[in-house]
């Protein structure tokens, strides 16, 4: 009896040490998959020799030049102005869009009114469509009121569909028990107490999520930049400026320096992650109800 | 001051679902009032309301003078508890607690006073620098009653507050709570569903079922004289034990026969006084008694002319007492003991029941048959030539009964009974019950009773009955009483007229409420307009019915109004009420002569009573 039992566990133990390492050797694979294309992107920014492709990754000649030439060298590319352009843009849309999410979300998870489930598919359904299906129409309205070619018209752009993003933030207010908005209420706050002592204090994981999603956007973002910067090289943005250098007649030129642009532009990102990394992570709920 | 006034409140939400029917209450300054039901009973939508969280959908709330249907929650002057104690997470202790102050702007040194006077007052005032998460739910919950009381307000809502704690730290609280509502002399409104907190704590109860108060009452009173059979077994452990019975009347005896069983118990009438009598004739009742009520000890059973046989299922012993489990007939029983040693499973033994303390019930309406108040005296009487014989007692009836003859039933109600008339009786005794008094009186050989506002002392007593409220059947005779109120169908409608409401003409539009009634139109008055546009939203009030319901008094003979044709004309003696008909209803006006023919009647409507038609719900 006693041996019967030793064997089965016995078994299910190399069970489940097969299963491990089968696990282990295909996230292995599939994060080289992942990862070369960054390492390939990070070698390739400080190669010295000139050209578009190599056949060997690892660079010959390790250069900053790169780097100092995306700053020194803007006759052609202006390259600082298209990263001031992106970073002023992602300022902007973070701030802006980060505020229409959380109020938007927050009406919504709190407020009952007349037409809120009906706001909220639609807005759903909405947000489900790509955005370049209204690119003309939108382009049109911007140009009649004279905001084609400026960066204001991109920001108004990129922040008019905030609030379709309302579905994560609102599902986070929705676990921030209500007795605590009763509570408050009782206490004496008004709602705009309410929200900015109470809530917003407690939203700290989704407001980190919401500016971080607002931040990224600009920066890789191509379609509507190119489209309405057409022509002007001083209003483009990093994604759009660093496709000018990919163009056939200046690839050859300009290969290693774009992929010292690319690495640039993760920079303000990663930094910004890893700055609110930490509140991303902290339970802030605990002690709020029972626990 | 700090009283509360509840008057026919109601929550009906959207869907149409009543979480709360026709809650009414006088709650006085410093009362300890405990909400207490089964869950969904509505007991915390009723505390949710006055708190302001959940809007009234009908009724009038008031605390101290003012009615706070419309006020918001911060300005009721209320604090809450929660079940979830409901901190803010990233403040500390120090914080919760000041955060209603600091809403409120006061003077940062006032704050820091208030806030280390509660913490001292509940003994945390060693955790003020931490944060909620780092607590027990026991200091938790403390903390959230230092936010309430910090603010001193005139009314604590407590939401199932010590539902969230174990067992031993809920009781301590318990006395810590009822501690602090002696050192704050403030009223306290508790829900619990915990029966046993609610009679601890509470000075009175209100026990909620499925939106209806069943009875609100003190403790004492709730466990000696529930108002129905949920009450008798929702109060009290272990639960009052039930059984479907009969009660026959033989001379002065009652027989008791427990259904499905041989078990007959001859209870003595003098315990059943209160019981109508057409309970008395075999009919299906329902019969309670507690688990101490009844006894096991041999020298009490072998003492006792009341006894069973019961058959023991099982015993659990707790300790100083015991409850034996067992069946008499069919039906389950459960009785406290101390002598539990002596008794086993599957013995048949004879338990002896206290009669005294038994409760009976409507087998169908649950409610009891024996109230505290009797409502109606039903005695057999005979009428001949104008005069009611009540089992040897004259009566002189008033000209509308004359037509009776023969021998029948009277129901009389207790509160149609006066004093200081001038029908002899002696009053046999008197009870308090409330602010009211029951008198026992004895009329000839009849025994009944009467409710009066005073005491009366035992002796030789005279009456005066009120005829319009009694019901007379004699014979093929049979004599309704007056309806106490009436009600008519209408509607309100607003005008836009070249004239005020009072009819003088103005050179402007103005805007006029009528009430449309039976067919007349009615200037109507401030208050129901008033009540009516703040209870209901516009589009709703002007295509609702309505139906006002007025006393016979409170409608008047004039030259133009709701026409109506006087079918006849009762005369009570001291009173005349001419009976109209209006429509299909036909409505009691009061008159001072005889009066026929078609006329024209017009309501006091300032004193009347409205209620939606379709939902049934009092506004007024």
């Amino acid at each position: 009896m006693e041996g019967a039992k030793k064997k089965k566990f016995r078994s299910k133990r190399r069970a489940e040490r097969t299963a491990n390492a089968v696990g282990h050797i295909v996230l292995a694979v599939i994060s080289v998959i992942w990862v070369v294309p960054y390492l390939y992107l990070l070698l390739q920014s400080f190669r010295g020799e000139p050209g578009a492709y190599t056949s060997y990754l690892l660079p010959k000649e390790f250069t900053f030049e790169n780097y100092t030439k995306l700053f020194t060298d803007t006759k052609l590319f202006n390259f600082p102005q298209w990263y001031l352009n992106t970073f002023l843009t992602a300022l902007a849309v973070c701030v802006l869009q980060t505020v229409i999410v959380l109020a938007t979300s927050y009406a919504l998870s709190r407020l009952r009114f007349r037409g809120r489930k009906g706001i909220m598919n639609l807005l759903l359904v909405l947000g489900m469509f790509p955005g370049f299906m209204s690119m003309t129409a939108v382009y049109f309205v911007l140009k009649e009121i004279g905001l084609t070619q400026s960066l204001v018209g991109l920001i108004l752009i990129y922040v008019a569909s905030s609030a379709m993003q309302y579905y994560i933030c609102k599902g986070f207010f929705d676990t921030i028990p209500k007795s605590l908005d009763e509570a408050a209420k009782i206490d004496g706050a008004s709602r705009h107490t309410i929200f900015f002592k109470i809530i917003l204090p407690l939203a700290k994981p989704i407001i980190v999520y919401t500016v971080l999603q607002a931040f990224l956007m600009p920066w890789g973002e191509y379609m509507f930049s190119s489209l309405l910067m057409l022509g002007d090289q001083s209003k483009f943005n990093v994604a759009n400026g660093l496709r000018q250098m990919l163009q056939r007649e200046n690839i050859a030129e300009y290969f290693t320096r774009f992929c010292a642009g690319a690495v640039l532009v993760s920079v303000p990102i990663a930094a910004l992650f890893i700055w609110l990394q930490k509140y991303y992570v902290e339970g802030v709920t605990g002690g709020a109800v029972k626990g | 001051m700090a009283n509360l006034s509840l008057k026919h409140i109601y929550k009906v939400y959207p869907n149409g679902t009543k979480a709360v029917n026709d809650f009414n209450m006088e709650i006085a300054d410093r009362e300890f009032i405990v909400f207490v039901g089964p869950s969904g009973c509505g007991k915390s939508t009723m505390l949710r309301m006055i708190a302001g969280l959940e809007d009234i959908s009908a009724g009038e709330l008031s605390i101290g003078d003012t009615v706070v249907n419309d006020v918001e929650p911060k300005d009721r002057d209320i604090a809450m508890v929660f079940q979830n104690y409901a901190l803010y997470p990233h403040m500390t202790v120090y914080e919760n607690i000041a955060f209603g102050l600091r809403v409120r702007k006061l003077p940062k040194e006032e704050i820091h006073s208030r806030v280390v006077h509660a913490a001292e007052i509940l003994g945390i005032k060693d955790y003020l620098d931490k944060k909620p998460k780092e607590m027990s739910g026991g200091q938790r919950q403390r903390v959230s009653l230092g936010r309430a009381i910090v603010r001193d307000p005139k009314v604590m809502l407590l939401d199932e507050p010590l539902s969230n704690l174990d067992a031993k730290l809920r009781t301590q609280m318990r006395a810590e709570i009822l501690k602090l509502h002696t050192q704050l002399k403030t009223t306290f409104i508790y829900v619990t569903h915990d029966q046993v907190e609610a009679m601890t704590m509470g000075t009175r109860i209100v026990v909620m079922k499925g939106g209806f108060v069943q009875q609100i009452d003190t403790p004492r009173n709730l466990y000696r004289y529930p108002a129905n059979k949920f009450v008798a077994g929702f109060i009290g452990t272990p639960q009052m034990n039930f059984f479907d019975a009969t009660l026959t009347q033989a001379g002065d005896k009652a027989e008791l026969s427990f259904a499905g069983g041989e078990a007959v118990l001859q209870l003595p009438m003098e315990y059943l006084r209160k019981v109508r009598p057409r309970y008395l004739c075999g009919g299906a009742v329902c019969a309670g008694i507690r688990a101490e009520d009844i006894s096991l000890a041999p020298n009490v059973v072998a003492a006792s002319p009341y006894k069973v046989k019961m058959q023991i299922s099982h015993v659990e012993d707790l300790g100083d007492e015991s409850l034996v489990y067992g069946t008499v007939g069919e039906a389950r029983i459960i009785v406290k003991t101390t002598l539990s040693h002596e008794y086993r499973a599957g013995d048949v033994c004879e338990a002896a029941f206290n009669v005294k303390k038994m409760h009976f019930f409507d087998a169908e309406t649950e409610e009891t048959i024996a109230p505290r108040l009797p409502e109606v005296n039903e005695l057999a009487c005979s009428a001949h030539e104008g005069k009611l014989t009540l089992a040897g007692a004259e009566i002189a009836l008033p000209p509308a009964l004359q037509g009776a003859e023969g021998e029948g039933t009277l129901l009389l109600p207790t509160d149609a009974v006066g004093f200081g008339g001038d029908i002899p009786a002696v009053a046999t005794d008197c009870e308090q019950v409330g602010e009211k008094y029951l008198i026992g009186l004895e009329l000839g050989g009849a025994r009944l009773f009467a409710v009066s506002a005073r005491r009366i002392e035992a002796g030789a007593v005279k009456l005066a009955i009120d005829f319009k409220r009694v019901t007379l059947t004699v014979g093929e005779f049979r004599a309704e009483p007056l309806p106490d109120s009436i009600r008519l169908a209408g509607t309100f409608v607003k005008k836009k007229e070249r004239r005020n409401a009072s009819g003088e003409p103005s050179r402007k539009k103005m805007i006029n409420f009528y009430l449309d009634l039976a067919g007349a139109s009615f200037p109507a008055p401030e208050n129901i307009t008033r009540k009516l546009l703040s209870t209901l939203s516009p589009r709703a009030v002007f295509s609702a019915q309505f139906l006002f319901e007025f006393t016979p008094y409170a409608l008047t003979f004039g030259e133009a109004g709701i026409a109506g044709e006087v079918l006849s004309v009762v005369d009570y003696g001291a009173e005349q009420f001419a009976l109209v008909r209006v429509g299909e209803e036909t409505v009691p006006v009061l008159c001072e002569r005889p009066i026929s023919g078609m006329v024209c009647l017009v309501p006091v409507l300032e004193q009347a009573g409205v209620c939606e038609a379709k939902s049934g719900i009092k506004l007024l």
